[in-house]
């Protein structure tokens, strides 16, 4: 973001280095009585500090599960089959496998709403109805930063303040269905933000208000980024929030992550088949009242089969026989931009002469059979 | 919600009237009553009974009044306290179940502490730990629970505790503490005597209320807001008893509504079979009897103890989930 001149330029240089959380072949199933989903099948992503990484894709793609896995809190019968998930924070940057903490064990919760917090998209359920806003504020950063009572109810007023929450006295002692969905949505993050996290994950935070409570939300979100310095994983199918809202973008397609980039390649650079079509699916202002929007036909396959091959080749545009429906394709770097990558084998020829980055290897991009 | 009290304590006067009416009606179309069967003994034991001695009973008792008038008799007399005379026992009812009803309390409130103090946990537990041995264990013995009839269990208890305690059983205390004035050692025998119907009353209440908060708590937990809970970095303790049990208490408090009535009926069965001296035995006879004054303050005291009781649980409804505001 332009807005934050000293510290992107700072993060230029260090370039892949300085990662908040970096997702490597992340696996979870879900193991139901009528069989195993996979989510995610091998998901590898980075998420800059002080940066706001989108997340992409259809319903069902691993979005969601994704952001939970990293605070490991993937609901039963969901499990983490294997993978990393590397996080450094702000204090020490020695990256640590938060995989390797017990799932509801003493350092995992350290980190749950500290280090890493998250907001839902239902601000409506989100809340619990039975307890004040203060008292669920609170109860955050008591568990967190203070033992002492007052302080935390200060702490609470004010970053229901910051929130930009009228009054924030009165809406400390509310109950959340005294509030609105967007004024919900704004205690969820103060709430999430009372422990200025490193990082922030934001499952379709906007997706249930409306256009105006979004755009607020928003502002408000970019905000408290700067003020705090939080990266952010912003997860949602709305691209035009993604336009505005992030610095990178990974495309996801079951449960892999197909196209990561900056937000600027994906929107006028665009590499993955996937990543083309939905952009040409969205509607816009100007165009033909008469032409029909794109859709990219198929539907997405039932996630008790597992497709050979390229997952998306069914529906691709640029299907090639024999190759997309037999191997999986691998991660490919773009020579010309090194933080952009695909999983396409219409770029397997760019493959042969790149340099892989540091980042995200490219040994992980294995085969999801 | 003063205002709303206030308004809910009319409506239950107007209703107890009407139950009041229609109860008063139905026992006595009832073709019959207890004096017939006092009449019957009195011939079983000295030979004739004479058309005016029947006559005068029958008037005594008010019993050739047309029914409104015997309504406003007896209406009269409980403004004054004074319920009417018992046929079959010849003594005023309300000293028959004045004498009954602190053990009716006594029995009913044990149970009724047992049952929550053992469903509550052992639900949540059930819940926490769905589809795992000790869930499938549990909700087999709450089937159990469910269908063994009361006085089947409150039998094999009585074997069970003859046989392996020595302890004398049935009623509430031991042959030589049963007219002996209250001292620490009648109450400890009355304790010695409680468990049973302790059990035997909870037992059915028990597995189905473990059964209503271990769905209720399964469908709370997968809320949003308690996935929320977790994302704040709290223990799961926290998560599942202070966010999720709490929303998953109505549906126990609203039986509470019922719940008062059955402070002094439901233990029927369990006090036939037992030998109680508690009140449910005595409403069967009165309406096995027609024991018409008897009866009809029974009928009364069981609606009156269902609005009270409703009342308490909208109360504490309100009390337990803000959402519910009265106006």
């Amino acid at each position: 973001m332009a807005s934050v001149p000293t510290a992107s330029q700072a993060l230029q240089s260090q370039a892949t280095a300085d990662y908040v959380v970096r997702v490597e072949d992340l696996r979870v199933e879900f193991r139901t009585s009528i069989g195993v989903t996979y989510a995610l099948n091998g998901v590898s992503l980075e998420i800059p500090r002080g940066k706001t990484l989108g997340v992409v894709g259809e319903s069902g793609c691993g979005k969601s599960v994704t952001g939970l896995a990293i605070l490991q809190l993937v609901p039963p019968p969901g499990v983490v089959t294997s993978g990393t998930i590397g996080f450094r924070s702000r204090e020490s940057r020695t990256p640590v496998n938060l995989l390797e903490y017990e799932r509801m064990g003493p350092e995992m919760r350290h980190i749950r709403g500290k280090s890493i917090s998250m907001i839902f998209q239902e601000p409506m359920t989100s809340l619990n109805p039975v307890y004040t806003v203060g008292n669920q504020i609170s109860e955050a950063v008591l568990l967190h930063q203070t033992g002492e009572h007052k302080e935390a109810k200060e702490r609470a007023i004010d970053i229901l303040r910051k929130v930009g929450m009228p009054n924030p006295e009165r809406i400390y002692s509310n109950y959340p269905h005294e509030l609105s969905g967007g004024m919900r949505q704004r205690a969820m993050i103060a709430m999430a933000l009372s422990c200025t996290p490193d990082l922030l994950i934001a499952d379709e935070p906007t997706t249930a208000l409306d256009v105006t409570t979004e755009a607020n939300i928003l502002d408000l979100m970019r905000e408290l980024q700067q003020e705090i310095g939080m990266s952010i994983m912003f997860v949602t199918h709305n691209l035009g929030v993604v336009a505005q809202m992030c610095d990178e973008v990974a495309v996801m397609y079951l449960g892999r992550v197909v196209e990561q980039a900056s937000v600027e390649e994906i929107f006028y650079d665009p590499k993955h088949p996937y990543t083309i079509s939905l952009l040409k699916s969205i509607p816009r202002l100007g165009t033909n009242r008469k032409e029909h929007l794109e859709v990219i036909r198929g539907s997405v396959p039932d996630p008790y089969s597992r497709v050979t091959g390229c997952p998306f080749h069914p529906r691709c545009p640029s299907f090639m026989p024999g190759i997309c429906d037999t191997t999986m394709p691998n991660v490919v770097y773009m020579p010309d931009s090194p933080q952009h990558f695909v999983r396409c084998h219409l770029y397997n020829d760019l493959a042969n002469h790149q340099a892989v980055p540091s980042g995200v290897s490219n040994s992980i991009g294995g085969n999801g059979q | 919600m003063g205002n709303y009290i206030l308004r809910r304590l009319l409506y239950m006067v107007i209703t107890l009237f009407f139950v009041s009416i229609i109860g008063f009606f139905i026992i006595n179309i009832v073709p019959g009553s207890a004096l017939d069967a006092r009449i019957n003994q009195l011939r079983q034991q000295g030979g004739e009974v004479s058309y005016q001695e029947i006559q005068s009973l029958k008037a005594r008792y008010g019993l050739n009044d047309p029914i409104p008038v015997k309504y406003w008799k007896w209406v009269s007399g409980v403004v004054h306290g004074d319920f009417g005379e018992s046929f079959t026992y010849q003594a005023p009812v309300s000293s028959l179940i004045g004498s009954r009803i602190g053990f009716s309390i006594l029995l009913s409130s044990f149970a009724l502490i047992f049952t929550w103090l053992v469903a509550i946990p052992v639900g949540v537990y059930s819940a926490t730990h769905r589809y795992t041995i000790p869930d499938y264990a549990v909700t087999l013995l709450q089937f159990i629970g469910v269908a063994v009839p009361d006085f089947l269990l409150a039998l094999i208890l009585l074997v069970f505790a003859s046989k392996v305690f020595h302890s004398d059983i049935g009623g509430l205390f031991s042959q030589q503490y049963q007219n002996a004035p209250w001292t620490w050692a009648k109450i400890q025998n009355l304790l010695g005597h409680l468990w049973i119907p302790v059990i035997v009353i909870a037992a059915s209440a028990t597995a189905w209320t473990t059964r209503v908060m271990r769905a209720n708590l399964l469908d709370v937990l997968n809320q949003q807001y308690v996935q929320t809970a977790r994302a704040k970095g709290l223990r799961e303790v926290i998560v599942v008893w202070k966010h999720a049990v709490r929303n998953a208490l109505h549906p126990l408090i609203m039986t509470l509504g019922t719940l008062l009535p059955s402070l002094i009926s439901g233990e029927v069965i369990v006090s036939i079979v037992l030998n109680l001296p508690t009140t449910g035995p005595l409403y069967v006879s009165a309406l096995i009897n027609k024991d018409m004054y008897l009866a009809i303050t029974f009928l009364m005291a069981l609606s009156v103890l269902l609005v009270v009781g409703n009342l308490l649980a909208d109360l504490l409804l309100a009390w337990v989930d803000p959402r519910i505001r009265y106006e």
